[in-house]
């Protein structure tokens, strides 16, 4: 059900982020997780709902554990979480996945590169990471 | 006070549970670089709870046109909430019809249906900046650098083609190239047509430059045909 998570779902909720790659690379690891690697335990939301002010948005935010995906450090999806009530219980920075890749060319904000997508999967397999500690009840290490 | 051009503002919802709103997020990418560069901006819908005053007054800087994937229309909503009036609103829904069942969310997917339905939306942006700015006044210089934008928003370079002795410079040739050979039209005299009608819808070749281009794009089709080729 497309903005509805499932009951103990955890909520992967990126910037998507229009200008820089970054954003790009946030919104395909959030599918990676949500389509690929953990569905039925992790679904994703517009982020747009929050700003909406959507009342099922908010309730499922304030419900859900939130793990935050942001392509730069205006860091809009944790803000957006934390605005609308809910905790964000990890929050990752896109750009801290390019330590491990100096001088990596990830692609556009359109289009991802072989290189963009190594990073997005990278930051995709430390999402579900985290999701699997949080449905095993373990605190997440901020 | 010396005139500017006003940038028309363009904000999509982007939304990620649905594949409209990755429709609403390409289609708004291909006006930025591809259709309308160098008179378009745009902003992180987000950005209007998480970002700064000079974010927040994009709507009030820029005649500005929404983008939303769906009926909920929350870039609109949330654009005339927290920044002010939009221009104009469109939504992926309306335009596409059911054209977008099928598409899907991540661009890993994307295809042939999912290609199709940026152009028809990105098409249908580019025709309502024409139409905001022809209902738009030009502002003065200061004012139009004071509003907040992307700071990637800039337009891509051009691509250069050498007519009649002269440079000219046609917007984003590279991703046209890129289309057209997404399209399996071939470097070759079959293919010239085909190229010379899609660099026409974006860039105005008059019916006598026709030869020239149809020769010049021809040889750099190829050459980015090649370049693609050694890069594989």
């Amino acid at each position: 059900m497309e903005n509805e998570p499932v009951e103990n779902s955890v909520l992967v909720i990126p910037c998507s982020g229009i200008g820089k790659v970054h954003g790009l690379i946030s919104r395909e690891a959030a599918y990676l997780v949500t389509d690929e690697l953990a569905p039925g335990r992790t679904e994703t939301m517009c982020l747009a709902l929050l700003v909406k002010g959507d009342p099922e948005a908010v309730e499922a935010v304030r419900t859900h554990a939130c793990i935050a995906i942001d392509g730069c450090a205006k860091a809009c999806a944790e803000k957006n979480v934390q605005i609308a009530g809910g905790s964000v219980a990890k929050a990752i920075q896109v750009a801290e996945a390019f330590r491990n890749h100096r001088g990596a060319r990830p692609g556009s904000a359109t289009m991802l590169t072989d290189e963009g997508w190594t990073i997005t999967r990278e930051i995709a397999g430390s999402i579900v990471s985290e999701v699997e500690r949080l449905r095993a009840g373990e605190e997440v290490a901020r | 006070m010396s005139a500017e051009i006003t940038k028309v503002g363009i904000i999509c919802c982007s939304g990620e549970a649905i594949p409209e709103g990755t429709i609403s997020r390409l289609a708004t990418r291909r006006v930025l670089e591809l259709l309308r560069p160098n008179a378009t901006v745009t902003l992180c819908l987000p950005l209007f709870l998480a970002g700064n005053e000079g974010e927040r007054n994009f709507a009030k800087t820029h005649p500005t046109i929404t983008i939303d994937g769906c009926g909920k229309q929350c870039a609109k909503w949330g654009t005339e909430e927290h920044s002010g009036p939009v221009n104009a609103a469109l939504v992926v829904t309306d335009i596409l019809g059911t054209r977008a069942t099928g598409c899907h969310r991540s661009s890993r997917h994307a295809a042939q249906p999912e290609k199709e339905a940026v152009w028809a939306v990105a098409e249908r942006i580019a025709a309502e900046v024409d139409n905001v700015l022809a209902e738009t006044e030009p502002r003065d210089a200061a004012g139009a650098a004071s509003g907040a934008q992307c700071s990637c928003s800039s337009p891509l370079p051009g691509g250069k083609l050498t007519i009649s002795g002269t440079a000219v410079t046609i917007p984003g040739l590279s991703l046209i190239f890129e289309q057209c050979a997404e399209r399996n039209i071939p470097a070759d005299a079959a293919g010239c047509a085909a190229l010379l009608d899609t660099v026409k819808i974006y860039h105005r070749i008059l019916p006598e430059e026709e030869d020239e281009y149809r020769s010049a794009l021809l040889a750099a089709y190829r050459d980015f045909r090649n370049g693609c080729k050694a890069a594989n």
